[in-house]
């Protein structure tokens, strides 16, 4: 489904030096499974999750992405949301004067649009987005109020979610979702999570601790250190590394 | 000291007003003497209205409907629609607008200036004691012309003042506004938005005068400015002596669409008392980049997404109107006109 082969991105930080993130990663996701990557801080899992996604500032510079069979690497970024990448921000981002049932019915609409298909009315659209929220526990009087704006940690990563069940993407991203999470708000995002999984949909689940994955249960497991994955194993991988820590593969990449 | 020489546009002005009385007198007087004002005016340092001029040569003609014999005296409750047209060439106009005591009224203006326009036009309100006025400027349709729309606004006690204008500039317009404010329970709202295309120009200029105790003053300004056009942005707030516990609060944001726009703001405070809160604010910024990839993430494409983040960031003043279906009529006046400049 997800195949990304040898990528290589550079990143242009804030003082315009250029750095190189990514050297090198080889990941296949195939449909229905849910592969985790695990890494220190500065290994590249937020930047490989940008440059999946095709943020601007993230170049790719070698290697390939490929989506069902597509090559998305120069795609823009709502050509990739429209044919079903979905990505689940670390720092979701507020949008001030925006509602966010406004902006959620617009994405979902452009998303149809983009692939041929008809839009969906308001009335239709108002019974989703009810039905979704309800499931997540978020209030519609939550939705009324402008994107994540106000918001508390546990609330945005609930919306991702929320925003995930509704436009049905083919593919999630899930960039450190467990960040900024108590333990409840942790359940109710990995139970809405687990509702997603499905045998024609793939996830790749970011995260720096071993504890989101013992609520969404990996298929896979893969280490990400200096740019490159440096072993991939099973779901035991990630209570070996909560054991012994990420200091050997920091040797490893280097 | 010496008479300037006039440019053609001086001369159709001073002889279209041969004769007039008033503000119309002052400014034949004005521009017989000083010419129209270019940069070397403080108070026009950005907007070179001489220059902007150049082209003009004859007389044109400002026609104001919804004011019969230039005087307004609207009744309670009334809201007054206002036309102000200018033909192509130099033309100018007065009228003055009465809001009697304990009255309130709704002043919906909206400005026309055709191309090869000089036009303008000057306001002299009077809110009296316990009277209420709401103004609504709207300049969407001066497109190559040129409008300088000026008021002068004597706020009494009690009286309170709330205006919202809407700009998508010209060759050159300006709304400049002078406030004379009384405090003492009286309030002014001088909101603004202002949405730039290539090759337009707008200038907000307004003054606040505190002469009393306990007056409030709020501004919000927003605007803006895609490449080749120039937005400004001029705000005084004056405090007297006399007017201790005057509440004032000033703030101008704007969004430069692209490297080549420009924005100019002078925000100024001139206090003499020691016991008021007094503040401004000037942000000039960019497209938040972090929040148009996070629309374009969702499957919003960019045109859409920048459009929409335009959209809410100018729509903020305008929720100061308060008739429901004219804030709703300009928020679809920013929509149209961002589609057509995205």
């Amino acid at each position: 489904m997800l195949k990304i082969n040898n990528l290589h991105c550079k990143v242009e930080a804030q003082d315009g030096a250029e750095k190189f993130i990514l050297n090198g990663i080889s990941l296949e996701v195939p449909a229905g499974e849910v592969h985790a990557i695990m890494g220190p801080n500065g290994s590249g899992k937020s930047t490989l999750s940008y440059a999946v996604t095709g943020r601007d500032g993230y170049e790719v510079t070698e290697g390939s992405i490929n989506f069902n069979g597509e090559e998305i690497g120069d795609m823009a970024p709502e050509e990739r949301a429209a044919r079903g990448l979905y990505l689940s921000f670390q720092y979701p981002v507020e949008i001030p004067g925006v509602p966010t049932l406004i902006f959620l019915k617009e994405a979902l609409n452009a998303q149809r649009v983009a692939r041929g298909e008809a839009e969906v009315s308001a009335p239709d659209f108002m019974k989703l987005a009810r039905t979704k929220a309800k499931q997540l526990s978020i209030s519609m009087d939550m939705l009324k109020r402008p994107v994540n704006v106000g918001f508390s940690g546990g609330e945005k990563k609930r919306l991702e979610i929320l925003q995930a069940l509704i436009l049905e993407p083919k593919f999630l991203i899930l960039d450190e979702t467990d960040s900024g999470l108590d333990i409840d708000a942790l359940k109710v995002v990995a139970d809405g999570v687990n509702t997603l999984r499905a045998p024609d949909r793939g996830m790749l689940v970011i995260t720096h601790y071993q504890r989101l994955l013992d609520y969404i249960k990996p298929d896979v497991v893969h280490i990400l250190a200096a740019g490159r994955i440096v072993k991939s194993g099973g779901p035991e991988l990630a209570h070996e590394l909560e054991a012994e820590g990420y200091d050997k593969y920091i040797g490893e990449a280097a | 000291m010496g008479v300037i020489k006039p440019i053609a546009a001086e001369t159709a002005l001073i002889d279209a007003l041969d004769g007039a009385t008033g503000w119309l007198a002052q400014l034949r007087e004005a521009t017989r003497v000083q010419g129209l004002p270019t940069r070397r005016h403080e108070m026009w340092k950005w907007s070179d209205l001489r220059r902007a001029a150049g082209e003009i040569t004859s007389a044109g003609q400002i026609t104001v409907t919804g004011a019969a014999d230039g005087v307004l005296e609207p009744a309670d409750g009334e809201t007054v629609e206002l036309s102000v047209s200018a033909s192509a060439g130099a033309s100018a106009a007065a009228l003055s607008v009465v809001v009697k005591s304990g009255r309130t009224v709704t002043l919906v203006e909206r400005y026309r200036a055709e191309a090869g326009s000089l036009g303008n036009i000057h306001l002299d309100i009077e809110i009296e004691d316990g009277a209420r006025l709401e103004r609504i400027c709207i300049q969407d349709e001066a497109e190559e012309g040129i409008l300088v729309a000026s008021s002068s606004i004597d706020l009494a006690v009690n009286a309170h003042l709330n205006q919202v204008a809407f700009s998508f500039g010209g060759k050159l317009v300006r709304n400049e506004t002078h406030v004379l404010h009384a405090g003492e329970h009286s309030e002014a709202h001088l909101h603004g938005v202002y949405l730039l295309d290539e090759g337009r120009h707008n200038d907000y200029t307004t003054s606040v005068h505190h002469t009393g105790p306990g007056g409030i003053t709020h501004q919000l300004v927003k605007g803006a400015v895609t490449a080749h056009a120039r937005g400004v942005f001029q705000g005084k707030f004056k405090v007297d002596r006399a007017a201790q516990l005057t509440d004032a609060k000033m703030t101008h944001r704007a969004l430069m669409l692209d490297d080549r726009a420009e924005i100019d703001a002078k925000p100024e405070l001139e206090i003499y008392a020691d016991n008021v809160q007094c503040a401004h604010g000037n942000a000039i910024g960019t497209l938040d980049e972090t929040a148009l990839f996070y629309m374009r993430q969702r499957g919003i494409p960019l045109v859409q997404a920048r459009a929409l983040l335009i959209e809410s960031y100018l729509a903020e003043p305008l929720d100061f109107i308060s008739d429901e279906a004219l804030r709703e009529q300009l928020r679809e006046r920013l929509r149209d006109r961002l589609r057509a400049i995205s």
